[in-house]
């Protein structure tokens, strides 16, 4: 019994230490998106060292998963590289959801190497509608060599895939039910394309490195071929471009202000060109 | 007599049983009740059908059963010999030293996380399938079969230890009746011990086929996660050549994050999740019985 009496003391002791240690320093929690992530991750690492914050940054569900995050109260900023559609506000009518642009981003198509090399450099959208749809299978239909085409399909909830659809169908709700295998977040969709013959899949076009992804051309209507390249995004030619967000529920005040703030300031901005995006400085 | 102990210690254990029960039962509860929608939409064409596709409502998880049970399949051909012939060498050959080492060993790896496992198949398992499958043409290294020689290894030392336990506790008694009798060892070990701890060799059967059915993250990271392939003929080994979509891969993805806050959507990943809650509740339930039905015998 004595023993007993000692043992339930020192947990329950050990219980409230932990909740008042908890209850000391509220962390300033992000999530969302992979593409996003990039510049976030680096301004967290920034902002901890100068003002000792303490800063969590995440990318569980991608874009989705950083509105949902934030509609349910469980982090204060959410990043997205889609805009919030009706769905989105509707799902939670209790946020009051603000977006805050911190730069643009292309998204490209990219291919593995043996796709390059074999003379594939761009593709028309009717072509890339056809390979989703399964109507092409092979790389030769489009001038290349015999290889069966692989696309990898991006998870349901990616901004990549909603920017994708977007520019495919005009709507996300029209796009068919498809075959393909998944991937999740863009660091999954480069090593998965960098590791099968045949390969080609959406992916946001800073990620593209040439060394191991390729990014395809767009062919337009005009036979024209316009690449994912910064000028061409900057100057609106690159038709599958979109922009950064990073969501609040409500105006951002404290600790989220000083984030978004810094995210907007020239350093926070620097680092969103740092890591292949464009700023907001340069005319948008 | 349960009621007639009033000591503290049998008053803690009254109540933690009861909060254990309640809140366990709670738990189904809600679970139940939130997968309503989904099936009251789908109706049989939610076990029967074979295209999930959320945009349009059609919620066919027919696909995904196949595919667990394939990977599950797969892994139990490969965990079930390699498993039981390890537990007969330990069990009846090694020497007793030698016995409790090799049975350390093989319950440490039994410890290693689901996810290390996961990323060791990205890393190696993936390459090794695809070049492997090149004269049948993959799509990538992410198949069914790299799932399913996953989980093989990963359920192998559950199979091993509990084979071993089985085997172990046929008596001793036995072994020297059948040495008196004038029966070799392979003979002592294949007609008599064999079959006398066949209940807990398919009760360690069953419990690992019950872990290869409810693995997520392993199988996650290497299936490929392809929706809506049901193949055409049900005895080809096509499907196992393809990515592939299990129950477990489908609810660690992110539709699940997509679903919040739509009955529809969440009540079928809900009564994905039930579905999958039978299966493995009836596979421990089995194994249960069978554990106690050998033990009976023994």
């Amino acid at each position: 019994m004595y023993c007993g009496q000692r043992i339930i003391a020192s947990l329950l002791s050990f219980w409230l230490a932990l909740l008042c240690w908890e209850s000391h320093a509220e962390p300033l929690k992000i999530n969302g998106s992979t593409t996003v992530n990039l510049p976030v991750a680096e301004a967290a690492e920034v902002l901890r060292g100068k003002y000792a914050m303490q800063i969590h940054v995440d990318t569980q569900g991608g874009s989705s998963g950083g509105i949902s995050m934030l509609g349910e109260n469980q982090v204060q900023i959410g990043t997205s590289s889609k805009p919030l559609s009706v769905s989105d506000r509707k799902k939670f009518p209790a946020v009051n959801f603000q977006e805050t642009r911190i730069g643009l981003d292309a998204v490209a198509l990219v291919v593995s190497r043996d796709v390059w090399e074999s003379g594939i450099k761009s593709l028309s959208k009717l072509q890339v509608r056809d390979i989703y749809e399964g109507k092409i299978k092979n790389w030769k239909q489009l001038g290349g060599k015999e290889q069966q085409i692989v696309f990898f399909n991006k998870e349901p909830g990616r901004g990549t895939w909603e920017v994708f659809a977007k520019w495919l169908y005009g709507d996300t709700k029209l796009a068919p039910p498809v075959r393909h295998p998944e991937v999740g977040g863009n660091e999954e969709a480069r090593t998965k394309v960098s590791s099968s013959r045949g390969a080609i899949s959406p992916l946001s076009s800073s990620w593209a490195d040439g060394k191991e992804v390729f990014a395809l051309g767009i062919r337009s209507e005009a036979n024209e071929i316009v690449y994912p390249s910064t000028q061409n995004i900057l100057a609106n030619k690159y038709p599958i471009s979109r922009s950064l967000y990073l969501l609040t529920n409500g105006p951002p005040m404290g600790n989220t202000k000083l984030f978004i703030d810094f995210m907007l300031s020239r350093e926070g901005q620097a680092l969103v060109s740092k890591h292949g995006y464009l700023p907001l400085a340069s005319g948008q | 007599m349960l009621f007639q102990n009033k000591s503290p210690i049998a008053l803690y254990s009254w109540f933690s049983t009861v909060f254990l029960l309640g809140s366990m039962g709670m738990f189904l509860f809600v679970f139940v009740y939130q997968s309503i929608p989904g099936l009251a939409h789908s109706k049989l064409s939610f076990i029967t059908g074979d295209v999930w596709y959320y945009r349009s409502e059609l919620f066919g998880a027919g696909a995904m059963i196949l595919g667990t049970l394939l990977v599950a399949w797969v892994g139990l051909l490969i965990a079930v010999p390699i498993g039981i012939g390890a537990a007969i060498f330990t069990s009846e050959i090694l020497p007793a030293k030698l016995r409790i080492l090799v049975k350390i060993t093989i319950e440490l790896l039994a410890g290693i996380p689901s996810v290390i496992y996961g990323l060791l198949g990205v890393l190696f398992l993936r390459n090794w399938v695809y070049k492997l499958l090149t004269p049948f043409d993959p799509l990538s290294g992410d198949t069914v079969l790299t799932a399913g020689l996953l989980l093989g290894i990963m359920i192998l030392p559950t199979i091993m230890t509990m084979a071993d336990d089985a085997l172990r506790n046929v008596p001793a008694a036995q072994r020297l009746a059948a040495r008196g009798l004038g029966l070799n060892r392979a003979e002592t070990i294949c007609l008599i011990v064999l079959p006398q701890a066949r209940a807990g060799i398919m009760a360690a059967i069953l419990l690992a086929f019950g872990r290869a059915v409810g693995e997520t993250i392993a199988v996650f990271l290497v299936i490929g996660r392809q929706d809506n392939r049901w193949p055409e003929s049900l005895f080809s080994l096509r499907p196992l050549f393809e990515a592939g979509q299990t129950m477990t891969s489908k609810l660690g993805g992110s539709e699940v994050n997509i679903a919040y806050g739509d009955t529809l959507h969440w009540g079928a990943m809900m009564s994905l999740g039930l579905v999958l809650l039978i299966i493995v509740g009836l596979v421990t339930h089995l194994s249960a019985r069978l554990i106690k039905c050998g033990a009976v015998h023994a």
